[in-house]
């Protein structure tokens, strides 16, 4: 059966909202999963699995947008902004992988780090985490 | 990571869901189709909405309508430059094999894993081999410890677009699937060892 693509892009996602309409589905924690598992299928439920250790986790709609919106006085790019919203970064080694060209493009960094902080909520995982210095990215010269 | 893309296709709804209302048979039908199919636009993840459904004519010898069928589906499709967290699933002298859960191929090659590293059989596993960072004199073993942020350098898709019947994950299907070439940037979210 040929499928015909009428749009191959009708518009981006963050993990938030694909989060949402999962849980709108009725997709839950729940382990044995027996009441929503007529409207949410095996494979949505390791999408809704992987989602639910992300950021987009504890994340709300209100948040998610007012942080775009805010987004534009840095100047970045869209897709920069989703992958910010889809990791939440908390330090500087976590956010300039994100970026590109940072040098170039006079980025703000401990701007945006502040409005994750203020407007995004922090990550699932419970205990503290201690942050690792020590990150490289491949393609880049070391610093 | 997620988008979502617009489709069309010619659906047939075979007779035994025609006790559901349409759309809730359309969308079971959609689901058997696309779900967990690697399309050229992506993974497909969910069935998001059904725009419209026209026809409904039954062809001769079959018992069964067949509908051509608009509807939106959420598709995982990353872009190269996104920054995905994913897990380490095993690693072998090539490389480094990440898994979403939902996706497991992501290789990351050998060439790409953070320099100077070494690579060495892994004790507590006989068929593997387990990479190590060296940085400033302190040894990161890379394995399942930890979440592991990786970037994609290069999506590829199977040369051969084949429709299985079967469902199950895309790692099942033996297509040569999507790999994605990574720069890995390591994110230790625990004590490093020393």
């Amino acid at each position: 059966m040929k499928n015909i693509i009428v749009k191959a892009n009708a518009g981006a996602l963050t993990n938030f909202e694909v989060l949402d309409l999962l849980n709108s589905r009725g997709a839950s924690k729940d382990t044995t999963r027996v009441i929503a598992s007529e409207t949410v299928s095996r494979s949505e439920y390791k999408v809704y699995d992987y989602l639910m250790e992300t950021a987009a986790s504890t994340q709300t709609r209100e948040s998610v947008t007012k942080f775009s919106d805010k987004c534009k006085d840095f100047r970045l790019a869209k897709a920069e902004i989703l992958n910010i919203i889809n990791l939440r970064p908390s330090s500087d080694v976590e956010l300039t992988p994100i970026l590109e060209k940072p040098d170039e493009r006079e980025i703000d960094i401990e701007g945006i780090l502040a409005l994750v902080q203020e407007l995004l909520p922090p990550l699932p995982t419970v205990e503290a985490q201690k942050e690792n210095e020590q990150e490289e990215t491949e393609n880049d010269e070391q610093s | 990571m997620f988008c979502l893309s617009e489709l069309e296709d010619t659906v047939r709804v075979p007779p035994d869901l025609l006790k559901l209302p349409l759309e809730v048979a359309i969308k079971k039908v959609l689901q058997k189709l696309f779900l967990d199919k690697v399309l050229s636009i992506g993974l497909c993840v969910s069935i998001y909405d059904i725009k419209s459904a026209e026809g409904g004519f039954v062809l001769p010898g079959d018992g069964a309508p067949t509908y051509k069928v608009v509807f939106i589906i959420v598709v995982f499709r990353p872009f190269v430059g996104e920054v995905i967290a994913a897990r380490f699933k095993e690693s072998d002298s090539n490389g480094l094999r990440l898994t979403l859960g939902f996706f497991e191929d992501i290789y990351v090659p050998a060439p790409l894993i953070p320099r100077p590293n070494r690579c060495e059989p892994d004790p507590c596993n006989r068929n593997q081999m387990r990479w190590v960072w060296i940085f400033e004199e302190q040894e990161y073993i890379i394995d399942d410890s930890y979440q592991i942020n990786f970037r994609v350098e290069n999506i590829s898709y199977p040369p051969v677009p084949t429709e299985r019947a079967e469902d199950g994950a895309i790692d099942d299907d033996g297509l040569g699937p999507v790999s994605w070439w990574e720069g890995c940037s390591e994110r230790n979210n625990e004590d490093d060892d020393t």
